[in-house]
């Protein structure tokens, strides 16, 4: 090894102490510049950084050497994400439905993990009308909240544009979630997924007051948070999250960053993206194609 | 059907589905109200144990038991809110520091504690006096509190005033910061536009004042009528001075802040309009009424240089009406925040419950056990005793045999 | 110091001692480990078992609907959508409708996997085991339940985008049920493959025709436009059509004594005669028609050849059982569907379709179905 290269490394070293590495193509920038050159890309990319949110360099040294016994996965390997294209999302609530079943989240049109909602421009008018099935006609309609259906009240309307939005928690780079939890009992994971657990949790709903995404409800049964977490069982199995797996027209997109052929990474490369509330600066995980100004 | 909807808060235009299910409750909105007058009547006994005013002399211990009453029970709110009450503690286990609620246990406890260490040592000459006097259970009472010790010589007091002393000095900030902390726990957050301000902390802070002292002219009032001793006019005039003050900023600063959030305009101020004329309506009447109220009466109260009887019944209505629009405000906060949508396109509107856990009537009794413990406190260490003058000026010379507790008079 | 301070000092470390080991006693295992949270956790969430199974789970005990579902249309409902770069996975699975089977599937004591979970399966008419939350419901025999299962996706909603299948239910079926005409798990109707019932005999049916050609003509072609052609009609719907009058399901002053005089074998073979005939166009009103052939838009599901989405000859439908319209008298199709307005005669199809309709709409279908080639 030349001395340069060795200067090289150890400041590459230097760098991934202050989470630049991963930034810097290895060898693409010369020594000179890096120092500046690493500043400005810190400045322009956040989500360079290879440790989960607040997690320390020795905890993330932890993470990548020690990872949770969880059999056949390794949470070192994948980076995942969602994308929704809204453009193919038909509202038939068969996410929701499945979602509730599959993570026995509260029955009732109160709670929810993910939900779709339903934005309505009816003609001459410059803002949407915006129901979800929580929405009491909805309900009505089937008579029973675990029915899960839109109502058809714009049959008779003068529609001039209307289309379905589905939600659901964004995974955030920077959750406000865990940042304002009290206890530790939410977290950020290294593959992703913002995770609660339920056995630490106190209860006291901040996080619900901080998700600028509504993500967030209270299970008042178990007494803690609840939230979507991309069905953590069942993608550490190798399936894909309940949501995607129902969706009848493939509106939801999930896979692995890390893989740059998975679904999600050639929706992403492959379509102009856009997220939720980038005002907020929570960074979200969930991509969305086909958004309009009056979704919030 | 009815009953498929009878738990939802009912809204208008359009909130994100989880909103519906409304976290935070009436339990909150007193949580920073009994904080707040924690704070005020801490402010006031500091004025005459730290900065030697001596017209509070006569109230100083007063406020101070009234102060701990109260701070015990400012947690309890928020314990029978938590879903999982008996996990409270992990807040304090592992305080994930990040969260501005993480510091809740430690800022509230070491705020208890100094409070503790501050009555024992304001009352520990009459403690100590007590404990030679009294026989039976509450003689060992006494006995315990004085841990053994009936030092009460004039080195020993001195020390302990000192003590005192400091101790108050460290708890004007501290409970500037245990209330402008409850301020932060709002203002921090991003979500909610009707919180997001720079200005939470002050207001908290300010109308803590305000109603605290608010608390202590009603508490001073109604216990000297019941006790048949004068109400010293000296004391009313501290307490009118203090109250116009903090009115007075206060009203400003709110002002400001809505002005602020008006004038700014950003996207949603609309709903904002709407959430102001629409399920806060009340609330915002009774706030901003009986703070003008308070305002005009203490004004004119200073302006005709008001004495006497009349001073004592405007006063304590204006402490009465500081009382009432702060916990207004508080509902305003803390209710109006949430019944703002994070979506910015529709508002809720919060029913609160009548029985339950989380309830008006948990509320009610959570609202009385403060005064019902100063109520049994000032039976256990009486503050009140004109004749001895008790905690003079701390620079005066201090008389050993002046601070003995006059026994024979209680008896 | 005085002993008071002594004490006081003593008694506040002791309680931070005990506080402090108490806190630090406290903090669970593993905490800290990864971040601010418990580390055990992420093996803990990982390891709850999946409910919903997928499809594939479901081949192992019903191959035949497993293999209905492969071959039809909604395993691959879902377009490639090429442009986007991403290959979605193709159409709804077992799971979309069946929600939750392997969670509460056939009995609890079977899966052992959600008992807590209240969760709405649903059931064809043949499936004798419900799971034991659902009480006995046959899905999908009544509207209401149609409605909850197909209408979720098919039904016509502003904001569903158009690539997707939608029906307006009141045009499209009315009050029958879906089951009837498509297999849910295969939902395309293909018309070859359904039953042909016994063909007559024309000859035979000749002597029998003789008295119905007073009125409808000896080649089929009516002799009133208030009566109908029965030329080139399917064989089978003519069958039907006098079933129908002679158990008096459909009553008609003419007909009804006409069909009752008349035996199986005779109505057939008499069908069988008239249906060999070439018919012919009555012709219609030219600017009616043309305002008709937009509303036929509603018929052509059953009165097409090629169905809904399939190309064919308009007005001949792609089911025996159902009337071809095309060439069929103006008047005799504007009073047919008159009477189903007014309810004197009734269809659960055809009966609240025909309530749909204005006067108006009426006339200008009866043109444009007339003034279609039959064949």
């Amino acid at each position: 090894m030349t001395t340069q290269d060795k200067k090289f490394e150890e400041q590459e070293v230097a760098l991934s102490r202050r989470d630049f590495l991963g930034l810097l193509g290895k060898g693409a920038v010369c020594a000179g510049a890096l120092v500046g050159a690493g500043s400005a890309v810190a400045l322009s990319e956040t989500q360079g950084s290879k440790h989960a949110f607040q997690q320390n360099d020795e905890q993330y040294a932890e993470a990548v050497n020690d990872p949770p016994k969880i059999p056949d996965y390794n949470w070192n390997d994948h980076q995942w994400a969602m994308g929704v294209d809204t453009t193919r999302c038909i509202g038939c609530l068969r996410c929701m439905e499945a979602c509730k079943m599959e993570n026995s989240v509260q029955m009732d049109a109160n709670h929810y993990r993910t939900w779709v909602e339903r934005y309505v421009y009816l003609e001459g008018s410059n803002t949407a009308i915006v129901d979800t099935q929580t929405d009491p006609k909805n309900i009505e309609n089937t008579g029973s909240e675990t029915k899960f259906r839109f109502d058809n009240r714009y049959r008779n309307a003068k529609v001039d544009k209307a289309f379905f939005v589905a939600k659901l928690c964004n995974q955030c780079e920077h959750p406000s979630c865990v940042q304002v939890c009290p206890t530790g009992a939410t977290f950020k994971s290294k593959d992703g997924p913002v995770l609660i657990d339920t056995t630490y949790c106190i209860g006291c709903q901040y996080c619900v007051q901080a998700c600028p995404y509504g993500a967030r409800s209270f299970n008042q049964s178990r007494g803690t948070a609840e939230k979507c977490n991309w069905c953590y069982h069942r993608i550490t199995k190798g399936l894909n999250p309940v949501c995607v797996e129902v969706c009848p027209t493939g509106s939801r997109i999930f896979g692995d960053r890390n893989d740059p052929e998975s679904p999600i990474s050639l929706f992403i490369r492959n379509n102009h993206v856009q997220v939720l509330k980038p005002e907020m600066g929570n960074a979200p995980n969930v991509f969305y194609i086909g958004l309009d100004k009056e979704v919030v | 059907m009815e009953h498929v909807f009878d738990h939802v808060t009912p809204y208008i235009g359009y909130v994100y589905p989880n909103e519906t299910d409304f976290p935070w409750s009436q339990l909150i909105v007193i949580y920073p109200y009994i904080t707040g007058l924690v704070a005020g009547a801490f402010v006031i006994s500091s004025l005459h144990h730290v900065f030697n005013i001596k017209s509070f002399a006569p109230i100083s211990r007063f406020a101070l038991l009234t102060a701990l009453c109260f701070m015990f029970f400012a947690p309890s709110p928020l314990l029978f809110h938590l879903g999982q009450p008996t996990r409270a503690f992990n807040a304090v286990i592992t305080p994930h520091w990040t969260s501005a609620m993480a510091a809740f246990g430690y800022v509230a406890g070491f705020y208890l504690c100094l409070l503790l260490l501050e009555v024992w040592f304001a009352f520990r000459a009459d403690i100590v006096a007590m404990s030679k006097v009294r026989s039976g259970i509450m003689g060992k009472v006494y006995g315990l509190l004085t841990l053994g010790s009936d030092d009460v010589s004039a080195r020993a007091l001195a020390i302990d005033h000192k003590i005192a002393r400091i101790l108050s000095m460290i708890g004007i900030p501290a409970a500037c910061g245990l209330h402008g902390y409850v301020g932060f726990v709002f203002g921090s957050l991003k979500t909610r536009e009707w919180w997001s301000s720079d200005l939470m902390p002050v207001i908290f802070l300010l109308s803590a004042v305000g109603s605290g002292v608010g608390l202590i002219i009603v508490l001073y009032v109604i216990v000297s009528k019941f006790r048949k001793t004068p109400i010293l006019d000296d004391t009313m005039r501290g307490l009118l001075y203090v109250m116009f003050t903090g009115v007075a900023i206060v009203m400003v600063i709110e002002g400001l802040e809505m002005l602020e959030m008006v004038y700014k305009a950003r996207e949603g101020i609309d709903t904002v309009r709407a959430l102001i004329a629409g399920p806060i309506w009340a609330g915002m009447y009774i706030q901003w009424g009986m703070s003008t109220f308070a305002l005009l009466v203490t004004s004119a109260l200073l302006v005709f240089n008001t004495h006497g009887k009349r001073l004592v019944t405007w006063l304590f209505l204006s402490g009465l009406a500081m009382m009432i629009g702060v916990l207004a405000m508080r509902w305003n906060v803390v209710i109006g925040g949430q019944e703002l949508s994070k979506t910015m396109k529709g508002l809720l509107t919060f029913y609160p419950e009548m029985f339950g856990r989380e309830s008006l009537f948990t509320v009610l009794i959570i609202s009385i056990c403060p005064y019902v413990t100063l109520w049994l406190v000032t039976k256990l260490l009486p503050p009140w005793d004109e004749k001895i003058k008790l905690l003079p000026p701390w620079d005066e010379k201090i008389e050993p045999e002046h601070k003995v507790f006059d026994v024979h008079k209680l008896a | 110091m005085p002993k008071h301070i002594v004490r006081l000092l003593g008694l506040v470390t002791v309680i931070a001692i005990v506080a402090f080991s108490a806190k630090y006693f406290l903090i669970p295992d593993s905490f800290y480990q990864y971040g601010h949270y418990r580390g055990n956790a992420v093996a803990e969430i990982a390891s709850k078992v999946p409910k919903l199974q997928g499809s594939a789970s479901c081949e192992s005990c019903h191959k035949a609907v497993y293999a209905e579902w492969t071959a039809g249309i909604h395993r691959k409902a879902t377009r490639n959508n090429a442009i986007q770069g991403v290959v979605y996975k193709s159409g709804p699975g077992c799971e979309v409708c069946h929600t939750g089977p392997a969670g509460n599937h056939p009995s609890k004591e079977a899966m052992p996997l959600s008992i807590e979970d209240r969760v709405t399966t649903i059931t064809h008419s043949e499936h004798k085991v419900h799971p034991a939350n659902v009480p006995a419901r046959k899905l999908l025999l009544s509207p209401e339940d149609m409605r909850s299962v197909c209408l979720n996706c098919h039904e016509k909603l502003e904001a569903r985008p158009i690539f997707q299948r939608q029906i307006e239910v009141a045009s499209h079926s009315g009050e029958e049920f879906c089951t009837k005409c498509h297999n849910p798990h295969s939902p395309r109707i293909i018309y070859a493959s359904l039953p042909q019932v016994r063909r007559g005999d024309p000859q035979a049916g000749k002597a029998v025709a003789a008295v119905c050609s007073g009125c409808h003509g000896v080649a089929g072609m009516s002799t009133s436009p208030t009566f109908p052609n029965l030329a080139g009609q399917h064989a089978d719907f003519l069958v039907d059509a006098l079933k129908a009058f002679k158990s008096g399901v459909r009553k008609n002053d003419m007909m009804s004594p006409m069909a009752a005089g008349l035996n199986e074998a005779d109505i057939r073979n008499v069908a069988a005669y008239f249906s060999r005939f070439s018919c012919g166009v009555t012709g219609g009103d030219k600017a009616k028609a043309l305002l008709g052939k937009v509303k036929a838009a509603n018929c052509a599901a059953c009165h097409s050849a090629g169905g809904l989405y399939g190309s064919g000859a308009p007005g001949v439908s792609g089911i025996p059982t159902w009337p071809n319209l095309a060439g069929q008298n103006a008047e005799y199709l504007s009073n047919t569907l008159k009477s189903f307005q007014d309810g004197s005669r009734n269809h659960p199809v055809m009966t609240s379709i025909a309530k749909n309709l204005s006067d108006a709409d009426i006339d200008n279908l009866s043109a444009y179905y007339a003034s279609m080639k039959c064949k």
